[in-house]
């Protein structure tokens, strides 16, 4: 067997890095100061507790320190983002009358195929605000509501001052803080009770503008009985500064009701992920969240499902692909909140050309979760001695009827496979090349047909050959 | 006086404060540290082995190279505060046949013990050292202790420690070491007592094919608080570790289990395998476990597993039917949890005497 250490190609990112010309009409001054935030809410016409709690979530932020745990953060200077930036665009519900430079990105990005691949609805980020929106008929129809976050602020005002960072408070963190200050974008579900949206919604974000950060606020409310099925995406073109994504998801499952929240993150190799996800699961509700984190300098992503509800579920599948620079410290919270409720977590991450991938994951039980069962799996592969893979794991339990188990594996591709392989024929490439696509594979299949293809793409490593 | 030591037992990496594992702050009132002055070696002592009294001799320790499980602040306290403690060499070559016994009580003469260990074993020699660490009922006892262990080229070094201290005093075992070429450590650590006992060990597995075994037992009752870390970074090549810990947690006591397996750049060949079982046996038990994996070598393979919860109904049942009562059936269930750790310990009668205070300790209720 050759001996021959191989290279395994990074992801071809250029179909996502085209950037175009910064037109857009307003930016906030660098740094972040009380009159910044008044300004933003002035241009957003915010009504005047959403000003209130932008200023009391820039306080906290100005008072809460950096995390203390995590990947670096030393490339992060706040001073440097611009907080705010609005696209020379007003609102479209018209494919159209989108300008051609920002629909050119789109259509590269392939969104408007994948809406005539009968998705419901697409709702796609232009920098900080949602530029295009479109909700199928049929889907409006059943009386679910899909806007943006600023069109659902002034239309369902009730139900944002509601529910708004309410599962995510800003007193969290220092960037869930500093989302509290200055969201903008975003998009806003609401699922009536009974009703199956039977096609799923999509929501495609993307950063343009050098030095932007991207606060976008997505929040989903499932009523009683209800189900949907969530699309995010994100991909953004490379630039030379520090970008910062600091997005919060909130998601309410009510009774009986069932939500799969996907996402590929695919943000260019500068960008600071920091996002945070959580989801509310009533009783005998359930979450599936499907997880794919590819792109980003640095990522902290955690998506925490609280069990609330007795006989409440949650699955989380996710999987992390790290190469050269890039820190991925990703994986899940899960809080078992009242009996009988379940959660199943399933990752895999891939580490090569010095990359680093991180798995984290915190399991409670709480007193009252009697009957609770969880069961945790992690994999982890090694592509070359240059790169990194942690598994941080913890389970707290406070209660003696539970059933908790946790299993994780690091490694690399078995030599006896790949002889295996090439007995039946195959080159050491395409052995290599097969192994890896089936240790993803058990992810791949959980996503939507498109995004299985991107993250194909994505994984499709030219290998001629890899590891050893 | 007060004991307060920062940084406790801590994770490598740091995870979310608010789950609490990160490591710890210890901020109590201790008695007063006085001589120690029991009689610890019960047996007469091998020709091949070498002791040192540290109270009655100048040793300048080698402490460069080693980092203990517990941390910088325990290690000082102990070099600073210590009232007993030995130097153990092997010389190279001998394998001392009977293992070396350190009986370490504490009573009303000897409330506080600070004892400072070392274990040399040199090239090609192997040795076991017991260390049984116990109090008599009745007063507030204080234990702090650390071991150094160099198991150099070809040399087994085997360290028991039992600790089965009063429900009032406080324990602290901290280890350290270093593992040279085809060199071995096994390391059985057993909480069965104390009001508040850590214990830890931080060992480097620095020569090629070295390796450590280590195994815990701990049962926690009352409200006691058991804290545990263990730390094994894979330098050398060929390297193989295996963390081992079963327990048992009743009444309102709770523990947390820390263990990580560290594979450093060019550490190839090596395995790591870390595993956690935890009976846990009432309503009111908290249980926190934290298995780390971290690594930088390809060519390793890693695999923590755990598992926490109540006893298996299921066999529970089988035993019943075969007409034991449900209390017996629950105490041999648990007593069998513990078996794989207990075959480790090479002394029949320290595995019985463990047997009996662990018997001793469990609830019976159903």
């Amino acid at each position: 067997m050759s001996e021959q250490k191989k290279h395994v190609a990074d992801i071809d990112r250029s179909m996502y890095d085209f950037k175009d010309k910064d037109t857009s009409k307003f930016k906030a001054h660098k740094g972040l100061t009380p009159e910044i935030i008044r300004k933003i809410s002035a241009e957003k016409h915010d009504p005047a507790w959403m000003l209130d709690f932008r200023l009391k979530s820039l306080e906290l932020y100005n008072k809460m320190p950096l995390p203390n745990w995590g990947p670096s953060l030393e490339d992060l200077d706040m001073d440097d983002i611009t907080t705010y930036v609005q696209p020379d665009t007003k609102m479209k519900g018209n494919w159209k009358e989108v300008p051609d430079d920002i629909k050119n990105t789109f259509e590269r990005l392939g969104i408007p195929k994948a809406e005539r691949d009968s998705l419901a609805g697409v709702g796609a980020q232009y920098d900080s605000e949602v530029v295009y929106h479109n909700v199928k008929d049929e889907v409006t129809k059943q009386g679910v509501v899909y806007t943006d976050m600023e069109s659902a602020l002034t239309e369902h005002e009730d139900l944002i001052h509601e529910y708004f960072m309410k599962l995510v408070p800003p007193t969290d963190h220092k960037f869930i803080a500093l989302h509290g200050a200055v969201w903008s974008g975003g998009s806003f579900v609401y699922v009536p009770e009974g009703v199956h949206v039977s096609i799923p919604l999509q929501s495609y974000f993307r950063l343009n503008a050098p030095g932007a950060g991207q606060f976008e606020h997505t929040l989903i409310i499932v009523e009683k009985n209800a189900s949907l099925h969530f699309i995010e995406g994100c991909s953004a073109p490379k630039y030379n500064v520090t970008n910062l994504h600091a997005g919060c998801v909130e998601l309410f499952v009510k009774e009986g009701a069932h939500l799969r929240y996907s996402t590929i993150e695919n943000w260019s190799k500068n960008m600071m992920n920091l996002n945070t996800k959580r989801a509310l699961i009533e009783k005998d509700a359930s979450i599936e969240w499907v997880s794919g984190s590819f792109g980003s300098h640095v990522s902290m992503l955690y998506p925490m499902s609280i069990l609330n509800g007795e006989g409440a579920h949650s699955e989380f599948t996710g999987i992390t692909f790290a190469g050269k620079g890039q820190n991925l410290d990703t994986g899940t919270r899960v809080v078992h909140a009242a009996p009988h409720t379940y959660s199943t977590v399933n990752t895999k991450s891939i580490s090569k050309d010095g990359g680093a991938c991180i798995y984290r994951s915190g399991v409670e039980v709480r007193p009252n979760a009697y009957g609770s069962r969880s069961s945790v799996s992690c994999e982890s592969l090694m592509l070359d001695a240059k790169s990194r893979s942690d598994t941080v794991p913890v389970m707290d339990i406070r209660n003696d009827d539970v059933d908790v188990g946790h299993e994780a594996r690091i490694g690399r591709i078995s030599e006896d496979s790949i002889f295996y392989l090439m007995a039946r024929g195959l080159s050491e490439e395409d052995a290599r090349a097969l192994i890896v696509r089936g240790f993803a594979e058990p992810v791949a299949k959980e996503l939507p047909l498109e995004y299985a293809v991107e993250m194909n793409n994505l994984i499709k490593l030219e290998m001629e050959g890899s590891i050893s | 006086m007060k004991l307060n030591l920062k940084n406790v037992n801590c994770l490598p990496t740091p995870t979310w404060n608010k789950l609490g594992v990160n490591g710890g702050i210890i901020d109590t009132e201790i008695p007063e540290i006085v001589p120690y002055t029991a009689d610890v070696f019960p047996q007469t002592l091998p020709k091949c082995v070498e002791i040192s009294d540290v109270m009655k001799t100048d040793i300048v320790f080698m402490d460069g190279d080693v980092d203990t499980g517990s941390g910088d602040s325990v290690r000082e306290f102990v070099k600073k505060n210590h009232n007993t403690g030995f130097f153990i060499e092997i010389k190279a070559g001998t394998k001392v046949e009977e293992p070396i016994f350190l009986n370490l009580e504490l009573d009303n003469q000897n409330p506080t013990l600070v004892d400072e260990n070392t274990i040399v074993a040199e090239p090609g020699s192997n040795v076991t050292v017991v260390m049984r660490y116990t109090s008599k009922p009745g007063f507030n006892g204080f234990h702090a202790g650390m071991t150094r262990i160099y198991a150099k080229n070809d040399a087994t070094v085997t360290l028991v420690q039992v600790q089965s201290l009063n429900e009032t005093s406080l324990h602290f075992d901290d280890v350290g070491g270093t593992v040279f070429e085809n060199g071995h450590v096994n390391l059985v650590q057993t909480e069965i007592g104390g009001s508040h006992a850590s214990a830890a060990a931080h060992l480097k597995l620095m020569g090629r094919q070295s390796g450590v075994n280590i195994g815990n037992i701990y049962l926690g009752g009352n409200e006691e608080s058991i804290d545990i870390n263990y730390l094994v970074d894979h330098y050398g090549q060929k390297t193989d570790c295996e963390i081992l810990a079963r327990g048992a947690l009743q009444d309102k006591s709770q523990k947390i289990f820390r263990g990580t397996i560290d594979f450093k750049r060019g550490s190839a060949g090596s395995k790591g395998r870390e595993e956690e079982f935890a009976v846990l046996l009432d309503p009111t038990v908290r249980a926190r476990s934290a298995p780390l994996i971290l690594c930088e070598e390809e060519d390793v393979d890693g695999q923590h597993a755990a598992s926490i919860g109540r006893i298996d109904e299921n066999r529970l049942f089988y035993l019943m039917s075969r007409g034991l009562t449900e209390a017996e059936a629950r105490k041999l269930i648990i007593e069998a949890q513990f078996t794989p750790i207990l075959s480790r310990i090479p002394i029949a009668s320290v595995r019985e005497d463990l047997q009996t205070s662990i018997a001793g300790r469990l609830n019976t209720h159903g």
